[in-house]
This record gives structure tokens, sequence and C-alpha cells, in this order.
């Protein structure tokens, strides 16, 4: 993400007028007569300069810390209901703000698209120009070379002409882009042999410009590579627009789904059979492939001694699924970091628990209740899980019992704590209400949560059981019995068209970005002129100023080959290679 | 499979002598300042001005093909240059083609190979040089040695990924500094190595241990390698702009006439040119590396939480982290950024990467909770 916009000290680039706000001869919003068509110019020159593309970076670092310093409604709203009951008087403020969702949030999509919006402004005329630079030739080779950054020199019997012609064609084969002497100019027009060579154009638009006579007399070679730095960064910027449009392109036909699944029981991927139903912006439920999912069984191993006892060693989830255009029950494993695959959607093992199995009577003697109730368990304290069982057809009043799921019970000085996540020795303890469950009326209700201001607490304690245990209701209300546990896991179900496409442009940035770094910009120039021991050949080269690694070692690999193809060229004329090579210091410079 | 405990152990006394040995590189180090011959860490002050005065000239073609069409900028520029300057004698190799300039990064004694550098350096450098490189050779022995203990990649928690961050950037700058004969750097960067494994051995020693089935991924062994290279690289990089800001400020103060030229400590040190190139260069080495980091990063979390990107604390952070180095890469390319801001907002970056290790893995709640820290 290397130099964007072009510095002014860039020798490469400098031609290109510098593209910052603040530039002396940039006209401001101050001076004179500013038409609507000045000040949008003015505008959009001050959003592509590089100091405010800086300064949105810095907006989107310092806007992302709220989002994590804050709990966040895509990834944790009951923290943000928690924030709300324990700050009462700073959290509406700070929803006001958005901070709730700040990933979400116009002010934050309002830095990122401003950035984009500068980052195109700035990549668009920067490929034109890189197009265009593709068809303009390097500058002439300077007069003295041994001022550049590398410079070497030697001496060699072939003639001048020729020596330029034979570094014309070393150069060209590494790939070098070329410009030679206009052949108007000199003394024998020199028949270029490689197609690639461009030869000066007659009347190119530089030839003028404050070109002394000198300048265009002798021989030389200007030579030019690395091209591929420029187009690496400016795939590196396009990629990041792609990631962005993919980005987006989740959020519109992508969906998410949640599902608490017992052990032994069933869903479909419908809207009525999910827990959560988050679909995209164009997204309904339509759209949903209703496959079916069985969980089979589910087995949670832990360590069992040391220092991590009681840490998860693994989950394992057999499942089996039939694909919403039927076909056959097919059966997998789910795991952590192994998804299921099916009908596009992407099927994962999010969360485990436990579901207390119970069998509830109520006063008439009839059984209203058999079956599991899942239990949720915080992130601490070994699974020891909370729930409600509302018993909604109990008679003559409806049932309902608040408890706690214990998998491996101890009691420490009179309280419950659960030692071990697996269930060696599962407990439940209860505390039975009876009246009004109140679910007939007023908003839907958790399942997870029960509202007992229309109840009477029938046990002044929680109960104790065991499995197999039961507990008898005062005045004959009826009994519950603990019959055992099941297992649930909760399954995340995606779906996100942009996820393919974002991968592409990620690796495409990663590219783009090494082949802005790991590649050059260079030049190498030649020249050949008359001296006393013959031919004296310069050649001189400069990189990039800011590029990493060494562009001395190419260029000394080049100047050697340079030299010894000029060795080989004299041979081959039948001059002897006698010529004593002059050390890498020019005499009488 | 069970955890190797004997292993565990051998990779403990390790890292303890890996300890011990980078401290006393310190020790060496510093007495070099001390005690150590002088050298002359100057004229390679000159160095760049003549290479910017030869890069105008051929920028200058560029826009208009002027460059030796004025024989009294040439003449005046000639005058500038000391005659013997710039050009040093050939390597024995290349005879003829010259490496210019002393090598790119300006430091005079880049013609000389390595091992006859690190000679001619004095006692102190050469112990201090050999010490680093015992103690780096302890240090991979360590992480080595856990890895075969624990079955997996030895970076699955805190303590885990600080021994081997510290162990990557120990690697990186033993050759940035033989490289380029940066021996003064030793103090400094060996100095935070030593801070950093010293707080974690004290701080988060966490024992050999197993993990947790979320981590049970090959995905650990790419995207946590990687963000520990990053890591490694960056906190050289930080290291580097903490002695850019030192040099910086004192050069300030002189031209302010604040300070008296010619401290002896600062006269020993790289140029802030020298250092700003070197910043620059592990920043981009660093920079891939993060990003590749968070690419994977996200293959992983795609594969175990059902999305590739969702604002996770410790995501977010890693994405200030990949901004704010970002920012440094662009600061370095806009006149008024250069230099001084420019490692500023590096300095910044590195803070925000700690910040998500030390804060916001172990404080803050989210999925990549796994610091094993308690």
């Amino acid at each position: 993400m290397t130099d964007v916009r072009v510095s002014e000290t860039d020798p490469f680039e400098s031609a290109v007028p510098e593209r910052d706000g603040r530039r002396p001869g940039n006209p401001g919003p101050a001076g004179g007569s500013f038409g609507t068509a000045d000040w949008l110019k003015w505008a959009w020159r001050q959003l592509t300069s590089m100091r405010i593309a800086l300064v949105l970076l810095f907006l989107l670092a310092l806007g992302s810390v709220p989002g994590s310093m804050l709990p966040q409604e895509g990834t944790d709203p009951a923290g943000v209901q928690q924030y709300f009951t324990s700050h009462p008087a700073l959290a509406p403020l700070l929803n006001h703000l958005g901070l709730f969702d700040v990933f979400g949030a116009p002010w934050f999509a309002a830095i990122y698209l401003l950035l984009f919006a500068s980052l195109v402004g700035c990549v668009v005329p920067r490929t034109f120009r890189l197009a265009g630079s593709a068809r303009t030739l390097p500058p002439r080779a300077p007069r003295n070379l041994a001022r550049l950054p590398a410079s070497a020199g030697y001496a060699t019997a072939v003639s001048p002409a020729q020596a330029a012609e034979v570094a014309a064609r070393v150069l060209s084969s590494h790939g070098f882009r070329l410009r030679r002497p206009a052949p108007t100019v000199l003394a024998e027009p020199t028949v270029l042999a490689e197609p690639t060579v461009l030869a000066e154009p007659t009347g190119a638009p530089d030839s003028g410009s404050g070109s002394g006579p000198g300048e265009l007399e002798g021989h030389w070679v200007s030579a030019e590579k690395g091209y591929l730095r420029e187009v690496g960064n400016l795939l590196f910027h396009l990629a990041l627009l792609g990631v962005l449009v993919s980005v987006a392109l989740g959020g519109l036909f992508g969906y998410k789904a949640d599902r608490l699944l017992v052990q032994g029981t069933s869903f479909a991927d419908t809207q009525t059979d999910l827990d959560e139903f988050y679909p995209g912006r164009l997204v309904t439920a339509a759209d949903l492939p209703p496959f079916t999912v069985t969980l089979n069984t589910f087995e949670a191993s832990y360590i069992s001694s040391g220092a991590q006892r009681g840490q998860p060693n693994s989950f394992d989830a057999q499942i089996s699924y039939t694909a919403s255009s039927g076909g056959p029950v097919r059966t997998d494993r789910l795991e952590v970091n192994r998804p299921l695959s099916v009908d596009g959607a992407k099927v994962y093992l999010i969360g485990h628990g436990y579901a207390p199995e119970f069998k509830v009577t109520d006063a008439r003697g009839q059984v209203v209740f058999d079956g599991a109730q899942p239990f949720i368990s915080g992130t601490t304290g070994n699974f020891l899980s909370q729930g409600v069982l509302k018993v909604s057809g109990a008679q003559p009043e409806q049932l309902g019992f608040s408890g706690v799921f214990v998998p491996t019970a101890v009691d420490v000085d009179g309280t419950l704590e659960s030692v071990f996540p697996a269930a060696d020795n599962p407990v439940v303890s209860l505390i039975a209400y009876a009246g009004n469950l109140g679910m007939n009326s007023g908003p839907s209700q958790s399942v997870y949560q029960m509202d007992t201001t229309g109840m009477k607490q029938l046990t002044a304690a929680p109960q104790l059981l065991r499995v197999g245990q039961s507990l008898k209701l005062p005045d004959g209300q009826g009994t519950v019995t603990f019959t055992g546990y099941q297992q649930w896991v909760s399954l995340a179900i995606t779906h996100d068209p942009g996820q393919l496409p974002a991968l592409i442009c990620g690796m495409a940035a990663l590219g783009g970005l090494l082949l802005s770094f790991v590649v050059r910009r260079r030049r190498v120039f030649v020249r050949a002129s008359t001296s006393p021991e013959g031919t004296t050949v310069h050649v001189g080269g400069l990189a990039r100023t800011d590029a990493s690694g060494s562009f001395e070692d190419e260029f000394a690999s080049l100047a050697a080959e340079l030299r010894s193809a000029h060795q080989q060229a004299a041979q081959d004329q039948g001059v002897p290679p006698s010529a004593p090579a002059a050390p890498n210091r020019h005499e009488g410079e | 499979m069970p955890v190797n405990l004997a292993l565990g152990h051998v990779s403990n006394d390790f890292l303890i002598a890996a300890l011990v040995i980078y401290s006393l590189s310190v020790v060496a180090f510093a007495g070099d300042f001390a005690f150590g011959r002088p050298r002359r860490a100057g004229a390679s002050g000159r160095v760049p001005q003549e290479r910017a005065a030869a890069l105008a000239a051929v920028g200058a073609a560029a826009v208009g093909g002027v460059v030796g069409a004025d024989p009294a900028l040439a003449a005046g520029s000639a005058g500038v240059l000391a005659p013997d300057g710039v050009q040093t004698p050939a390597d024995d190799q290349v005879p003829g083609a010259g490496g210019g300039s002393g090598g790119t990064d300006s430091m005079p004694e880049l013609a000389v190979p390595a091992l006859r550098a690190i000679r001619e350096a004095g006692a102190w450098v050469r112990a201090g040089v050999a010490l680093s490189g015992v103690g780096v050779a302890a240090h991979i022995v360590a992480v080595v040695t856990r890895g075969l203990a624990v079955h997996r990649a030895p970076w699955g928690n805190m303590y885990e990924f600080v021994t081997a961050l510290t162990c990557v950037a120990a690697i990186f700058f033993l050759f940035v500094m033989i490289r380029y004969r940066a021996w003064s750097l030793g103090v400094f960067v060996m100095g935070a190595v030593v801070l950093a494994l010293g707080l974690a051995e004290t701080l988060i020693y966490t024992a050999a241990g197993q993990l947790v089935p979320a981590l049970q991924s090959y995905w650990l062994d790419i995207h946590v390698t990687a963000m520990t290279l990053a890591t490694g690289i960056f906190f050289v990089a930080a290291a580097l702009g903490a002695v850019y800001l030192i040099v910086d400020r004192y050069a300030r103060r002189v031209a302010a006439g604040r300070a008296e030229p010619g401290n002896g400590i600062v006269r020993r040190l790289p140029t802030t040119e020298q250092l700003d190139r070197l910043t620059y260069r592990t920043i981009v080495f660093g920079f891939p590396v993060w990003t590749f980091g968070v690419i994977a990063g996200a293959i992983w979390a795609d594969q175990a939480w059902g999305r590739y990107w969702g604002w996770d604390p410790v995501e977010t952070w890693a994405f200030i982290t990949w901004v704010l180095y970002a920012a440094f890469l662009h600061a370095r390319a806009t006149a008024g950024w250069r230099g001084r801001r420019a490692h500023y907002i590096q300095l910044l970056g590195f803070t925000s990467l700690m910040f998500n290790i030390l804060v916001v893995q172990v404080f803050v709640t989210g999925l990549h909770s796994y610091a094993g820290v308690s």
C-alpha cells in the first residue's frame, strides 16, 4: 500500500503533478471568483489528496475502537441489554450515536465510503497514467553516469556505435524497455536489430525542451524496467474495492440463522423451524433451502486430570441430513472447525449444553409434559445451567418450574457447585410455581425465562432431585420427575455468496502488495564514447529510492554481463581483448 | 495425545538459558557503547545528499530531458561532491562493476564481508553478537521442544505466543544487525526482547498443555504462525522506530541550540536516514505477512464460526493495526508526514498490536479468548 500518491521527490514520477491540495500553486477556495464547479473540483482534489486519505485511514482506525470496547448488537445483543440496565443514563446517548452497532452505523459507512472514493479518485487516474507510461519512452541517458547511485566504467575495443548496439541487445534481453538516440542526429544511423527496441521518434515531445546541442551527441541507451510494481500497487487497491463489494454482496444476498437442537430431534431449514433468522436485505424466507438435519448423538470429552482438568478435548456431533430436493438420508459428523455443506448453506457446530428431561403430571394425574428442556449455561461454572419449564397444559392451574442443572454436583458449604463439565453426578434443583404463565397475552416469551408475577411459589426452598427422583407438589398439584438428561447443540446456518469473491479479492490484494513491494522500478543507462584507449563504456543505474532489496547486486551483474558482451563482440571482430579494463573509477572525471 | 512433561521441562530450561544469554548480550552491547572502540557512524550523512542530487538529475530527465545539458549544474554538483566519496573499489568477483555509494544503505562498513566486519567491530560487539547467536539457538531449541512436547505448533496460548514472537524478533534482528552492520542497535532491540521474554516468563507462564477443540485445526499453524512472524518483525520495527525518534529528537535539539552536538551515544547510532530506511524495509517485510495472517484468520473464522469477518474484538484490533501500518506506508509518501510523524504512526500501530494481545485477548470477551492467562 506504499506510495499510492506520488511524492514530489520521486524521480520516476516527477512529471506527474503533485496531488496535494496544499500545494502553493493550487488555487484554494479563498482565491477570487469561485464557482460551484470550482468548488467541486477543489473538494474532489482535497478528497483524493494523500493527506485526506491519511486522515480517513486514522478515522477508520479510531472509529473501529468503540466497536471493540462496547457490546455490539451484531455479536453480543445480550451485552447491549445489560449495558442499558447498568448505564441507564449513558446507554441511550451511545445508542443514538450508533455506538452499539458501529460497523453498521452511517458515520462509519461515511468514513469507509469516503476512503474508497478517495482511493478510486487516486487509482483510476494512475491506471491511465500507467497505461500511458507503457507507451512513453524512458528518459535520455544523462551525460555523467558516474553521478548516479550505481555506476561502472570500462574500456572496450569495439566502436562506440557498436558498443551501444551490443548494450541495447543485452538490456533488451533482460526485458528492459529501451530508448536510443534519434537516428537523424546520429553520425552513422544504427539499424536496430531488436524489434522491441524503441527508437526515439523524431520530434518527440521533450526533444526541444532545453536540451543543449551536446545532449544529442554520442551513443547511448536508456533502459527502464519494473512497471509491474505499479501494476501490483494498483491491483492491491482495486482488490480492496473488490473486498468491499464482496462484503456488500454477502449483506444483500446472504443469510444467517441459529437453531438449538436437542439430541434425538430434527429441524428443517425453514423460518418457522429456526430459532433466529437474519436474512440479507434481498433475501426472504422463501429463499431458504429447506433441508433437514437430525442430531443423532453428541459427545463432548474433557481432560479429566491435571492443571487443565475440565477443559474440553473434543466435540463430536453425529448427524443425519436430507437435502431439500429430497434424496437419500446421509450421515455425517459435525465438529468445531468442520462444518457441513448442504444446499449451498453451511451448518456449524457453535455450542452445546444440557437439556434435563422431566415428566410432569398435573392435579388430575394426567401426564402433561414428558421431554427434554434445554438449559443454558454461562461461560464459566462447568456447565452449571439454568432454565425454566413451562407446563401450560396443566390443570386446573398452569405449572412452571425454574431450575438449575448441575452436571457434576458437589455441595460446597451448602451451595451446589459443578466441579466438572461432564454429567458425572447430575442433579437438578427446582422451584415450582402455579398460576398463570401469561403466555396467551403480551409479547412472546423466551423459552429460557418465566414471568412469575401471576404465579405463586409452591416450594419455599429449591428442591434437589437426582435422576429418577420425583417432587410431589403441595396440595396435590401434581408431581415432577427428573427422568434423565439429553445434550443439545447450537447450530449456525449461513449462506454468504460474497465469501468466494472476498477470498479471491483478498488473495489478489496480497499478490498485488507483494508485487509492489518486491518489484523495483529501475533505470539503466549506457554511454559509449571515444577515448584514448579506444572506446570507453559508462554504465549507470538507479532504482526507486524506497525500493526494498538491493539494486546494487542486480546492477553489478548487469554491468558485468555488458562488459563480457562487449569483450565477446570485440573478439568476434578479431580485435584482441587486451584493452586494459579501467577500474571502477573513471579517469579524468 | 498426552503432553510430554519431560520435554516440556527441557523447553523451560532452554528458555531460561536463552533469557540469561540474551541479557548478557545486552550487557555486551551496552559495554560497546561505554568502552568500545570509537566507530565512525558519520561519512554516511553526506551520501544521501549526493544521491539526492543524482536522483534529482535523472528525475529531471523524466521531465524534460535536460540532464547533463546544464554544464553549470553538473560542475556545481561535482564541486559539492567529494571526489573520493561515492565509489568504493569494486567487488573481487565483479571487476569493473561498482556497488556505488557503499551499498544500498549507505552504511560505510557494508563492503566488508560480514564475519570480518564482526571481527573488526571490537571485542564488545564480538561478544554481543556471539551471545545473541547462542541465545537465539537456545531460544529456537526451547520453542521446538515445546512444540514436540505438546504435539502441535507451540503458539496456542499467550505465553507460547510471546515466546515464539520474541524468537522471531531475535532471529530477524540478528539477521538485520549482521546484514547492515548495525551493532549499535543491539542494546535496544535485544533489550526489548529480554524485557518481553522476561515479562512473559514471570507474568503469564503457562505450563505445556492441550488445546480446546476450537484451536485444533491446521489453521492454527497457518494463521497464528503468520501473526507470530509479523508481530516479531513489527517488534523489531518498533524498536528501530524508537531509536529513530531518539536520534531525530537529538538532531532537532542540536539544531535548535538546546543540546551540544557530538553526543557520544547518538554518534554511534545510525543516522535518521539509515534508521528510517531500515524501519521501512522491516515494515514492508512485515505488512504482507500480517495481511496474509488476517486473511488466513478470516478463512479459519469462516470454518469455525460460520463467517469470515464478524468484528470480534480481536478481529477489530487486527484491522486497526493493519490500517495504522498502511497509514505508515502512505505517510512516508506524503509531504509533511515523512520521518518523525510516520514513525509515530508505526509506533501507534505497534501499540495497537500489543493492546490487542495484552488487553483485548485477556480482558475483553470475544471469540478469541484463548490467552490461557488466569
